[in-house]
């Protein structure tokens, strides 16, 4: 494995932050770590940064221990590159000496394709203070994908991008870290698009890894009620006594079934209608192509693959 | 009520105009182009030593006041809080009672090569010379103004904060790269600022430079204006120190708004450094200003007073610390009670008036005392013989006015910077319930800005306390104060019995320091 990460602990004030964290990755995959805010994501990146220590456990990257119990690696010779939330960049420095700082010997077309890429090419004798947050951004990743470290953390990267070039400009980032092998840990609390570029997710809750799997796995067998929920809407269905969760979208029309559902809203998202209903008292919604007024009555159906079964406490954890 | 700011205003500017006005007015007619000519040397010799003094002076307390503002900024260690109070505590020691105590810790009689001949007496004989020089004094002014120094780049590395230096750590730099490469780069304009404070003090200094038989401008002004009588000399000297002020203060200006660092202040920090340093370099470079900037010099006044109980005159000295503290008590007093309501009225009415008064304030601050002086006597002068046939030489209103013009600078900081951070819909508040400018004032402001007010005042207190050359030329006929009495002592080679009065203000200076840290820290 090429970064390995193996029982870490990490407390503040005596209250666990980290609780024997477990995961390993291959060299040029991209992890998704995901949690709520506070959760301690940031704590996690400092550990494997070297800007926090581990109280128990081990980091090992390529090979090389960068913690445990007799060993800390200091940040800088880690050779870990780190995107910052706040995406700092010296103020005293414009943009293309930001990008270059402390950089020994680069490559001038790496460099030029990285810049195109994040879109920066006219901006390179800027200062921090005449770029915009976006723009801060893009120098930021750029200024860490052209050291090709090790490792990438990537703390809510994406965040501040303007809308209109976003998943262009993460398209081509992820790209270029793809293309170089660096295996990345990218932090996030927006999981609209972790499927796309994540070879894993991670779900941390609790100071506790919750799931640690491939995108479909985590989207279609989530290991708890958090996750599930995490990961996208659920609806609960009762079948023969027992409590059920579905996806929306793996909820379908047909003619006719045992499944009436009673229409409460029609709402028209984008390509789609989001359909909200009453499926024996319970609340069920569901995307349609077709818009269906107030009080009407349609019928759904489902595969028994596509329901996912938890256990009993997780009623408890979606009722509230 | 905006009309009434913009007079108090304009007063203010006007004490400050005046006797500049005056002197350049005097300077045209006495024509002192001519002794210039006449006496280069005198330019030429007090210049370069007003200069060399500087870098020398300027060069310590770059020393003494950076490195330590970095590891008590950025590490963690035992005794932290003491020891950055204690970096403070020089500004409680004039610098010409610093000179004085150094003078004759250093003297052939004086402790140190005492020690030397007592105890390793192989190397009596190297250390035995003169010390009167202007590298020493060189350094004992840098010892006495580091924490200017200190101050500033303090303040500048705790704002840059965790950011920046994780983001240099993890770029690859390691502690010694990340102050070099991030840390004095993004502190540079404040730490010139500070420079330009050490510089002004440098320039104003006469105390320890005659103590040393230096000659730079400020002791010739003194030399030709009383002894030479040679009002010309005095004058073209005062002009020359005023157009090398006023030139150092434009580069200033002019550097600071060029080079202005526009940077996210982050004031979290985690002392992400303390487990990468041991404990003793931190300290090393943190007690080694403290012993020669506090410890040495008040060990050795503090050995002069007890070997002199005797000799103690208690009525004498109570007669001259009243006058010290009520004459400093009164002028802070005035200085921020102006500032207050001119502050007031510019934050309330939006009068735009701050700046005008930081350009004047400013101006005022970098005068050296002795061309502020010679200034205000000339104007007084001026008045007496063309105004009214009273004669304001020699009264408190003069030197009052000397002080004002000088420490307005001082108090301003605190109390703009405070009433700055009170958002402006408090006030609008307070009006919609009711609250007329009066009332403003006495239950928004005042209460908000309480401590800065006392920062203010105590900061300008302590200054008051040791002035030197402004109260020796304008103080009434028979006025004393610690401060020109601890002077004339030590002129007369009789340091010892100066040392009560040295306590004093070294003791008064402390506490008042010691306040206004606590202010600050809470």
């Amino acid at each position: 494995m090429y970064l390995e990460v193996n029982n870490i602990s990490k407390y503040f004030d005596k209250k666990p932050i980290l609780k024997n964290l477990s995961f390993s990755l291959e060299k040029g995959e991209i992890l998704s770590f995901v949690g709520d805010s506070g959760a301690g994501k940031t704590t996690f990146l400092n550990c494997l940064s070297g800007l926090d220590k581990i109280e128990s456990g081990k980091i090992v990257l390529d090979g090389l221990i960068l913690n445990n119990e007799y060993t800390f690696v200091e940040p800088q010779k880690r050779d870990v590159g780190f995107v910052f939330q706040d995406y700092p960049l010296f103020p005293h420095l414009n943009l293309k000496q930001n990008i270059l700082f402390n950089l020994k010997g680069f490559d001038q077309v790496e460099f030029d394709r990285i810049i195109k890429v994040s879109k920066l090419d006219s901006l390179l004798e800027k200062y921090p203070h005449q770029l915009s947050g976006g723009e801060k951004q893009r120098a930021s990743i750029a200024r860490a994908i052209l050291r090709k470290p090790k490792l990438l953390l990537l703390d809510e990267p994406f965040n501040n991008l303007d809308k209109n070039i976003k998943s262009q400009i993460i398209n081509e980032i992820l790209l270029t870290i793809k293309k170089y092998e660096i295996t990345t840990i990218l932090v996030t609390h927006d999981t609209n698009n972790l499927f796309h570029y994540s070879d894993k997710i991670l779900i941390f809750k609790a100071a506790t890894l919750q799931q640690f799997d491939s995108p479909v796995n985590t989207y279609c067998n989530p290991s708890n009620c958090y996750c599930a929920e995490l990961m996208g809407d659920l609806n609960k269905v009762i079948i023969d006594n027992t409590i059920y969760y579905l996806r929306p979208e793996n909820v379908r029309l047909v003619k006719k079934s045992k499944y009436p559902v009673v229409i409460n809203a029609s709402v028209f998202n984008k390509s789609l209608y989001k359909i909200n209903g009453k499926l024996f008292d319970e609340d069920l919604m569901f995307n349609s192509s077709q818009h269906f007024d107030k009080g009407e009555t349609v019928y759904i159906d489902f595969n028994r693959k596509d329901l996912i079964n938890f256990k009993k406490e997780c009623e408890g954890y979606f009722e509230n | 009520m905006k009309i009434g700011g913009k007079l108090v205003l304009g007063l203010a500017i006007l004490l400050i105009v005046l006797p500049i006005l005056s002197l350049i007015l005097y300077n045209l007619e006495v024509n002192p182009i001519s002794t210039i000519i006449n006496k280069p040397n005198v330019f030429i010799d007090s210049g370069y030593n007003t200069f060399y003094l500087l870098i020398i002076t300027v060069f310590i307390s770059i020393v003494f006041g950076l490195f330590p503002a970095w590891f008590v900024s950025l590490y963690d260690f035992k005794f932290k809080t003491l020891v950055d109070f204690l970096l403070y505590l020089p500004l409680a020691i004039p610098t010409y009672i610093m000179a004085f105590s150094y003078g004759e810790i250093l003297s052939f009689t004086g402790p140190f090569q005492l020690f030397l001949r007592n105890y390793i007496p192989a190397l009596s004989p190297f250390f035995n010379m003169d010390y009167l020089t202007i590298e020493v004094l060189g350094c004992v002014l840098g010892f006495s103004l580091f924490p200017y120094v200190y101050a500033a780049s303090r303040i500048s590395f705790t704002l840059i904060g965790q950011s920046y230096i994780h983001l240099s750590k993890m770029l690859g730099l390691n502690a010694l790269n990340t102050f070099f490469k991030v840390a004095l780069p993004l502190s540079t304009p404040a730490i010139l600022s500070a420079v330009f404070l050490v510089s002004m003090e440098v320039l104003n200094e006469y105390g320890a430079t005659k103590y040393f038989g230096v000659n730079t401008f400020t002791t010739e002004i003194f030399k030709t204006w009383y002894s030479l009588n040679d009002v010309g000399a005095a004058v073209g000297l005062s002009v020359v120190l005023l157009i090398t002020v006023m030139t150092l203060y434009v580069f200033e200006q002019i550097y600071n708004a060029k080079t202005k660092i526009n940077y996210k202040e982050n004031t979290q920090l985690d002392y992400t450094f303390k487990k990468t340093i041991t404990a003793t370099k931190p300290i090393l470079f943190c007690i080694i200003p403290i012993l020669f900037g506090f410890v040495f010099p008040f060990i050795f006044i503090l050995k002069n007073a007890i070997d002199n109980i005797l000799s103690f005159n208690f009525i004498d000295t109570l007669s001259l610390a009243f006058n010290s503290i009520s004459l400093s008590l009164l002028s802070s007093l005035l200085i921020v009670l102006v500032l207050f309501y001119i502050l007031f009225v510019d934050k309330e009415y939006k009068a735009r008036a701050s700046k005008t008064l930081n350009i004047f304030s400013s101006i005022g601050y970098a005068m050296p005392g002795a061309v502020l002086a010679l200034s205000l006597i000339i104007m007084s002068s001026q008045i007496k013989n063309n105004i009214t046939s009273i004669s304001l030489i020699g009264t408190f209103f003069l030197l009052i006015h000397a002080y004002f013009i000088r420490f307005m600078a001082v108090g301003k900081s605190p109390i703009k910077s405070s009433i700055d951070k009170m958002p402006d819909n408090l006030s609008e508040s307070a009006k919609n319930l009711g609250l007329g400018n009066l009332g403003l004032a006495k239950k928004l402001y005042l209460p908000l800005n309480k401590f800065a007010l006392l920062t203010a005042f105590l900061l300008c207190f302590v200054d008051l306390m040791k002035e030197l050359p402004m109260t020796l030329i304008l103080r009434p006929f028979n006025f004393d104060t610690l401060a020109t009495k601890t002077y004339e002592f030590a002129v007369e080679e009789m340091v010892d019995l100066s040392s009560v009065y040295s306590l004093i203000i070294i003791f008064v200076c402390s506490v008042s320091l010691f306040i206004v840290k606590r202010i600050n820290h809470n």
